[in-house]
Order: structure tokens, then sequence, then C-alpha cells
């Protein structure tokens, strides 16, 4: 058994690596990581975005912000996915590569989802924090980029790395669409195999595996960096589990 | 924005005509009309929920009110402007709550400094110096790296104030400012104010101490149901109060 997964991985590390590159185009766990890393680089700060734009007051922003955020909740993922790879060509009139059409639905969807945790994390906060910011005579947008967001994201740190590691695990649904990712790097390996295919999917779990528990090991330690900056400070030790386990279960 | 001329030394820092303040049919406010002037120290007292806190609220438009007047320092708070001109009034009015709100991610110091540098865009190094000047003025220089959480409460008021005074504000506003304190820390904050109230600084203060009141204030407003029912200097409150309500509220605090 173990044999195997190592030989299985001797013979195909560069597949499973970087897809067909560069005969073909940048796949596996290259493909998987830049779709993860860019994901989550866009979806995060559209998130900020989604969760103002549903606080403020203005109708204009409330309504199509809420509006997205109610779509997400409402529909798979994956129905979200099929929609937009076989809408959007006809709608333009254009082909899109699977690669973009799966970051797209990815940016929108998971930072919807971003976006409550980042509201609930401003409106747990009670609003002396912003009466104190305006009192002193900050603007809005002043008051929440140096007093409010900095509180509410560090509060709601556990909850956005488990919506980060969410978004690492969601882009093997980018296999449904033919976007050349490690999944489907390794389905390629377990067509080829036929006869072994636990081995092969036990090579894509640990890689998997990997990269979620780096992900939440690192945010784990910029937590405890700025816990110990800030030491001494009741109430702002989380009472939440922060092991990887707790992390990167389903939501 | 109304474009009154800045007014004269003689006018009033603060000034309430016919202000009334609804919340749906509550009636909060009821034509106030009253005043502030420069260098003046008002004590507002009353029993809960008589509409202190929500008068001097009014007073840097963290409530609006229904409609009156209100001039601070011959500007009219709550008419119509930019964003940026309710913003540049705010920081001249200085505000401290009953809990504090300290940014608890931030340091004393920082707590003090940020405000000068993204709201006035004064220089780091000048921010921060004046912020050690004031926390020193308050007791508190060797707690400038310290945050909100290390300290006590006594100990955060005083950063409040420090953090208010930074902005150089004309006249500060106390709202309770010792109601959430221990008692063994009232006399700390209290000390604070009594140096602002000897430096000239304008004041308003809603607060139950009523020693304080006694001591520093020049006039004593008191409330109830949305009403000023009495102004008088603290000596005639205290001894002569001439509203029945006023009797009775004092003859409460007494036992």
């Amino acid at each position: 058994m173990l044999s195997d997964i190592i030989l299985i991985v001797r013979d195909n590390w560069l597949l499973l690596l970087i897809g067909q590159y560069p005969n073909g185009p940048l796949g596996g766990f290259a493909a998987t990581l830049i779709l993860s890393v860019l994901s989550i680089v866009l979806a995060f700060p559209l998130s900020v975005l989604i969760a103002l734009a549903r606080l403020s007051g203005s109708p204009f922003l409330f309504w199509p912000s809420t509006a997205l955020v109610y779509i997400a909740r409402g529909v798979p993922l994956l129905m979200l996915i099929l929609w937009v790879y076989f809408m959007v060509p006809l709608l333009i009139g254009a082909n899109v590569p699977g690669f973009v059409t799966m970051l797209v639905t990815l940016v929108l969807y998971e930072g919807a989802f971003l976006s409550e945790v980042v509201r609930a994390g401003i409106v747990a906060l009670g609003r002396g924090q912003m009466e104190a910011a305006r009192a002193l005579g900050n603007s809005y947008m002043g008051a929440m980029i140096y007093v409010i967001l900095p509180q509410a994201l560090y509060n709601m740190m556990p909850s956005i790395l488990s919506q980060f590691v969410s978004t690492i695990k969601e882009t093997t649904l980018g296999y449904v669409i033919n976007v050349p990712e490690l999944t489907f790097a390794a389905n390629q390996i377990n067509n080829q195999l036929l006869t072994k295919p636990f081995q092969v999917f036990a090579i894509l779990a640990i890689i998997y595996y990997a990269v979620c528990w780096s992900l939440t090991k690192a945010a784990v330690m910029l937590e405890q960096r700025i816990a110990r900056k800030r030491a001494g400070q009741p109430g702002t030790a989380l009472p939440v589990d922060l092991t990887p386990q707790a992390l990167t279960a389903e939501p | 924005m109304t474009n009154t001329p800045p007014a004269e030394a003689a006018a009033p820092m603060i000034r309430f005509c016919d202000v009334n303040k609804k919340y749906g049919s509550y009636h909060a406010l009821v034509d106030i009309n009253a005043e502030v002037a420069r260098g003046e120290v008002v004590v507002v007292c009353g029993p809960s929920g008589s509409g202190k806190s929500t008068l001097i609220r009014t007073v840097n438009r963290l409530e609006e009110i229904a409609s009156g007047t209100l001039l601070f320092d011959g500007r009219n708070v709550h008419a119509k402007m930019r964003g940026s001109e309710l913003n540049h009034l705010r920081s001249r009015i200085g505000f401290v709550f009953q809990s504090f709100n300290l940014f608890p991610h931030l340091s004393a110091l920082n707590n003090v400094m940020l405000s000068p540098i993204k709201v006035s865009g004064v220089n780091r190094e000048v921010a921060r110096d004046k912020a050690m000047a004031l926390l020193d003025r308050v007791g508190l220089v060797d707690k400038a790296g310290s945050y909100p959480a290390q300290l006590s409460g006594g100990q955060q008021q005083r950063v409040a104030i420090a953090r208010a005074l930074a902005m150089e504000p004309p006249a500060m506003l106390f709202d309770e400012p010792t109601s959430a304190l221990d008692p063994e820390m009232v006399g700390e904050v209290l000390a604070v104010m009594r140096g602002l109230a000897r430096d000239g600084m304008t004041m308003m203060c809603v607060t139950h101490e009523m020693g304080f009141a006694r001591e520093v204030a020049d006039r004593v407003w008191f409330m109830d149901a949305g009403h000023i029912l009495e102004t008088a200097k603290p000596n005639d409150f205290f001894n002569a109060p001439q509203h029945p309500r006023a009797k009775r509220f004092l003859s409460d605090l007494r036992h």
C-alpha cells in the first residue's frame, strides 16, 4: 500500500506538481495553489467591501450586496460554477477559460460568505467604538479603517481562516469544468492505473491536508503574535478551538 | 452650513435654543433653552431617564434633534452640512464616555496619538510628544505603552480624557465619567477634571458626584423628564432648591 503510493508519486510527480505544463496549461498542485491564493487574496477585500455595503445606510449599496449574499447562501457552489461555465460564454459571446470561470465564481461565492463573517465581527463590537472615533472627528471610513476593522477582523480570525480553508478545498470543484488542477491530475493518473484508486486519492488527501494544515498553523502563529503584543488583555484570547480539525470542518 | 461669523469672546460656548428631541412618540428633550458660557463648568444632574445623557450627546451630534437650534462656538451643530464639516466640528468638542471606549487594539499612547495624526494631519513626532505631555498631565506617562485591558478603570478614563484633549478642543463634555468606576477610582478621575476646570476649560458634565458639583461647578442644571427645571449656582441649588422635583431629588440623595 505505502510502496504503491511511493511508486505512483515517483512516476507521476511532475503531473501532480504542474500538470501537462509546458506542453499544456499549467495544472496540478501549482494550479491549485495559484487558484487558492488568488481566490483568497481577491475574496477577502471583496468581503470587506460587501460587509461595508451591507452596513451602509445607502439602498444602492445595500440591495445589490444583500442579493449577492443571499444568492451565494441559497445556491450550491457546484451549480453556480456550472451556471457561470455555460451561461457567461453565451452572454458575452466569447470563450472563457475554465480557470478564469472558477476563479471568478469562487471569489464571488467566498466573498459573499466571508462578508457575513466580517459583518458579524463589526456588529459585535457595539456602537461605543464607532461613537468614540467619530466624537474625535474621524470620518466614518477613517473610523472603520483605523478603529473598527482591526478589531473586528482580529476577533473573527478563526471564522475567516476556516473560510479560507474552505476556499482551498472548493478549488477541487474546478474538476467538473476541466480546470487542470490537482484533483484533475490525480484523476488522470487514476484513469491510467485503473486498479489503484485508493492509493491515488490517498495522495490527494495528504496533499490537501498538508496545505490546509499549514495555513491553519500560520494563522495560529500570527494570532499568537498579536495576542502576545496585547499581552494580559482579557477578552481577546480566542475561546474557539484552533486545532486543524476544528478549522477544516465544513461550515 | 450657515455662515455664522466667528463668535466674539462674550458669546456663549454652547447655546441651546428651543431644542426638542423625540424617540418615536417619547419626548426626550422638551424646549431646552440654556447656555454654557466660555470657561464655565456646568454640571447636569437629575434622576436617571431625565434626558441628561441625551442632552449632552446632542452637542456633538451623536444624537440628532427634532427641532430647535444648537450653537457651539457660534456654529449651528445641527445644520445641514458636509460630512467633513461635521467631523471638523466634532474634533473641536472633547467627549468623554461613561464606558471609556478606549480603542483596545491600541496602546494608551496610540489611543491619544491616533486622531491628531489621522484627523488633524499632525506629524507623528509632534503628535507623540504632545500625547506624552497629555499622559503626563493625567498622571499616566509610565503607562504609555500599556494596552487598555492592562489598565484599571480609573486609568482608562484618564487616558480617555487625554485622548479627547489631544484634539485641543475649546470645550469638554463628560457623560457620567465616573459612573462605571469602582469607588476608589472615582477620585483620580475627578482630580483630573478638577485640574481642567482650574485651567479654564469650558466643561459640561453629566454626573452623580454631588461633591464634585458643589466644589467645581459654576452652575448646576437640574433635569427631569426632558426639561431643565432649574439652573442655579451650586450653593443655592444644594442648600435651597426651588423646584419641588429638585427638592425631592436632593432629599432622596441624602437617604
